[in-house]
C-alpha cells in the first residue's frame, strides 16, 4: 500500500495529462473517427512525457528548483514571459474545462443542471487548495482515478474482435471518411495532450512539495514508469471502446454521455455508477493540478513563496493566483460555452509553451553545477534529441493544421 | 546604472567600427567586504559579435552535453571575448566604446566559478 | 580565432546573467522573496566611470524594474526597490540571503496581500490538513 501511495504523484500528473475532460472527448472522438489506428501517437507522447518529467523531477529533486524559475533562469524574462503567457492560458482554460466538466459530471449522476453544479465544483476544489494537505489530496484523487480502469475493463467485456482492432493499430492512415489533414492534426493534438507543460510544470513542483531530495531520484524514475504508461494505457483503451460501439456505427462523439455509453454497454449500472465516480476524481484532479500549475508558474517566474507546504499566509500571492484563476474559470463558465470545446485552443498555446519549457529542461539536466553526478547520460541525452526535433515539428505544424482542418471538424 | 544598460547594448571599438554586443558582465568577488561577501567587482564585458543575447550560457560553462546543442550553442557565439572593464573608454547613450589599445581575452570561465 | 586565457582572479568569478540574474532570491529559512530582476552597479560617485575604473555590484533589484527587461524603458532611479549585496549570503543555484525577508521593504506587497486578504478568509492561518 505504502508503495502504492509513493507514486500517486504520477498517477495524478497522469490523470491531469491524459485523462482530463478535454482528453476523455478527445480519446473518444478518435477512437469513433479514426479506430485505433493513432494509438502509435500515444506510445511516442506517452515515452516522449516520461522522459521530459523525469528530467523535470531529477532537476527538482538534486537542485531543489522546479521548472518555471529554471525556464525564467536560462530564457531570461522575455521568452520565459512569452512561455508564461501561453502557458497560463492553457492553465486557465484547462481549469474552466475540468470545473465544468466535474458538472457534467455531476449531471449525469444527478440530472441536476450543470450551471448549478459549476459554484460547488470550484468551492470544493478551492476548499481542497486551501485546506487539504498535498499528500492526502493526491492520494485520494490519485487512488479514486484508479476506478478509470474500467473502461480497460469494459473494453474486454464488449467482446472486441481483437485481430481487427490490432489491425487498426498497425494501419497508420485516416479510415476511407477521413483526410490525411485531420488525421494529422489529432496526431498532434493527442502528442500535446500527453505532453501538455502543466504535466511537467505540477510534477516537479510537487516534488519539491514532497521535499525529495537526490536520494529519491528513482521514486521520481518509478513515479513516472507507472504514471504515465497508466494513463497513456486508458487513453487507448478509451479510444478503443469508442472504435467497438461507434465506429461500425459512423457515430460520431461529441458529448460525455457517449463516451460513458461502452462502459454501460458492457457492465450495466454498476459500471457505469463506477465510470462516473471515475470520471469525477479525474476532472476533479485535474482541476487541482492545473489550479496548483497556475500558481506554481506565476509565483515561481516571479519568485514569490508557494506551495501547500506552506500556510496559505506564508504563500500569500499563490493562493491568491488561484482563487483569481478559479474566479475566472466560473466566470466563463456562467456564460453557458461547452466546457470541452474551450480546451480546444490549448493545442496552439501549447505549441508556444511546449518547446519553451522542454529545452530549458533539458539544458539544465546537463549543468554539472546543478546536477552533480546526476546529469543526463548519452542514451538519455540521445531519446532527448530525438524528441526535441519531434517537439519542433509538432508545434510548427499545430497551428497550420488547426487552421487548415477547422479544429479537425 | 542598472545591469540593463549594458546588457545588449552595441560596442564600437576606437575606430567606431561595430564589434558586437554586451551579452554578459563579469563581476569578481575581490572587491572591499560588503556584509558577508566581498562585493563584487565589476571585471568586464562579454562581447560577442553575433546577437544581442547570451542563449542558456552554453558557450562559457564548459557543459558539452547533449553534444548537439552544446556545438549549436558554442558555432552561434563564436568569437565572443572578455574586455576588462579598464579596457573600456566610455558607456554612454545606448552604446560602449572600447579604448584604442584594449585586449581581447578568453570568455572562458575559469574554475572558481563552480564552488558552492 | 582564439584569445589568450584572462590570468586567475582573486576571488570567485560571476557572470550577471549566467549566475545572478532571474535567479531565485531565498531569505535565511529558505523562503522564496522574488526573481532577482537587475543588479545595481555603482563607482566611487555614482554611476561607473571606466576611467575612474573601480565599480561594485551594490544592490540586487526587483518590482518594477522587471517591466523595463521586458518592454523597455527605465524607471528612475527613486522607484527601483533594492535589496543591498550585503545581506547576500551565498550564491548557487539560487541566490541566499543572510536575513528574514520580513525585514526587507522589498517584501511589501507579499505581506500587503497577506494582510489584507488571505490572511482574512477563515483557515488562511493554519497548517493544511
Amino acid at each position: 500500500m505504502k508503495r502504492l501511495l509513493g507514486v500517486a504523484l504520477g498517477v495524478l500528473t497522469a490523470i491531469g495529462g491524459f485523462l482530463d475532460i478535454g482528453d476523455l472527448v478527445t480519446n473518444a472522438v478518435v477512437g469513433s473517427r479514426f479506430g485505433l489506428s493513432l494509438a502509435w501517437v500515444v506510445v511516442v507522447g506517452v515515452v516522449g512525457i516520461c522522459l521530459f518529467a523525469q528530467m523535470s523531477g531529477r532537476v527538482a529533486a538534486v537542485s531543489g528548483r522546479a521548472t518555471f524559475e529554471i525556464i525564467r533562469e536560462r530564457l531570461g524574462p522575455r521568452a520565459a514571459g512569452a512561455n508564461l503567457a501561453a502557458s497560463f492560458l492553457i492553465n486557465v482554460l484547462t481549469l474552466t474545462a475540468e470545473v465544468g466538466g466535474i458538472a457534467l459530471a455531476l449531471q449525469l449522476a444527478s440530472s441536476v443542471e450543470p450551471r448549478l453544479w459549476v459554484p460547488v465544483a470550484a468551492l470544493a476544489v478551492w476548499f481542497v487548495l486551501w485546506r487539504v494537505k498535498f499528500s492526502i489530496m493526491e492520494n485520494v484523487t490519485g487512488l479514486v482515478g484508479l476506478t478509470l480502469v474500467v473502461f480497460a475493463v469494459a473494453l474486454f467485456k464488449l467482446g472486441p474482435d481483437w485481430g481487427d482492432l490490432a489491425q487498426q493499430a498497425m494501419t497508420l492512415a485516416p479510415t476511407s471518411t477521413e483526410t490525411w489533414p485531420t488525421y494529422w492534426y489529432y496526431a498532434i493534438a493527442l502528442f500535446g495532450a500527453a505532453m501538455t507543460p502543466y504535466e511537467v510544470f505540477f510534477f516537479s513542483s510537487g516534488a519539491v512539495e514532497e521535499k525529495w531530495t537526490a536520494k529519491d531520484v528513482g521514486q521520481s524514475r518509478l513515479n513516472v514508469l507507472i504514471g504515465f504508461p497508466f494513463g497513456g494505457v486508458l487513453s487507448i483503451a478509451i479510444a478503443a471502446c469508442a472504435a467497438v460501439v461507434f465506429l461500425p456505427q459512423a457515430i460520431e462523439v461529441d458529448s460525455l454521455s457517449q463516451i460513458v455509453l461502452p462502459v454501460a454497454l458492457a457492465g450495466g449500472k454498476l459500471a457505469l455508477a463506477v465510470v462516473i465516480v471515475g470520471i469525477v476524481a479525474a476532472t476533479f484532479g485535474a482541476a487541482l493540478e492545473t489550479s496548483l500549475s497556475s500558481g506554481y508558474t506565476l509565483a515561481q517566474f516571479l519568485g514569490w513563496s508557494w506551495g501547500k507546504f506552506r500556510r496559505p499566509t506564508q504563500a500569500a500571492r499563490f493562493h491568491l493566483t488561484m482563487i483569481v484563476a478559479l474566479l475566472i474559470g466560473v466566470a466563463i463558465l456562467m456564460t453557458s460555452v461547452d466546457p470541452v470545446k474551450v480546451t480546444e485552443f490549448s493545442v496552439v498555446f501549447s505549441a508556444i509553451a511546449l518547446p519553451l519549457t522542454y529545452l530549458p529542461i533539458l539544458v539544465v539536466a546537463n549543468d554539472p553545477e546543478y546536477m552533480g553526478k546526476h546529469v543526463n547520460g548519452r542514451a538519455t541525452n540521445a531519446l532527448a534529441m530525438v524528441y526535441l526535433v519531434i517537439i519542433l515539428v509538432a508545434s510548427l505544424a499545430a497551428i497550420p493544421l488547426m487552421i487548415a482542418t477547422g479544429a479537425g471538424s | 546604472m542598472i545591469l540593463s544598460d549594458l546588457l545588449d547594448t552595441p560596442v564600437t571599438d576606437a575606430d567606431g567600427t561595430r564589434v558586437g554586443y554586451v551579452i554578459d558582465v563579469r563581476f569578481v568577488l575581490d572587491g572591499p567586504p560588503d556584509g558577508l561577501l566581498a562585493a563584487p567587482r565589476l571585471h568586464g564585458l562579454l562581447v560577442s559579435p553575433r546577437t544581442g543575447t547570451s542563449f542558456l550560457g552554453y558557450e562559457r560553462s564548459g557543459v558539452r552535453s547533449p553534444a548537439f546543442l552544446a556545438r549549436w550553442f558554442a558555432w552561434r557565439h563564436r568569437g565572443t571575448f572578455l574586455v576588462h572593464w579598464t579596457d573600456v573608454a566610455s558607456v554612454a547613450d545606448g552604446r560602449v566604446d572600447l579604448a584604442a589599445d584594449h585586449r581581447r581575452w578568453s570568455p572562458t570561465l575559469t574554475g572558481s566559478t563552480t564552488e558552492r | 580565432m582564439t584569445y589568450a586565457q584572462d590570468p586567475p582572479q582573486a576571488g570567485r568569478v560571476l557572470d550577471a546573467r549566467l549566475h545572478l540574474l532571474d535567479r531565485q532570491l531565498l531569505d535565511v529559512d529558505d523562503v522564496p522573496i522574488t526573481t532577482i530582476d537587475d543588479l545595481e552597479v555603482l563607482g566611487t560617485d555614482g554611476d561607473p566611470d571606466p576611467s575612474g575604473g573601480h565599480a561594485v555590484l551594490t544592490s540586487l533589484l526587483t518590482g518594477p524594474v522587471l517591466g523595463t527587461r521586458l518592454f523597455g524603458g527605465r524607471p528612475p532611479s527613486s522607484r527601483l526597490e533594492r535589496i543591498r549585496w550585503s545581506h547576500v549570503a551565498d550564491v548557487g543555484t539560487a541566490v541566499r540571503l543572510g536575513i528574514h525577508g520580513e525585514e526587507l521593504d522589498a517584501t511589501w506587497v507579499e505581506r500587503w496581500v497577506r494582510d489584507h486578504i488571505i490572511g482574512r478568509i477563515p483557515g488562511g492561518r493554519h497548517d493544511p490538513e
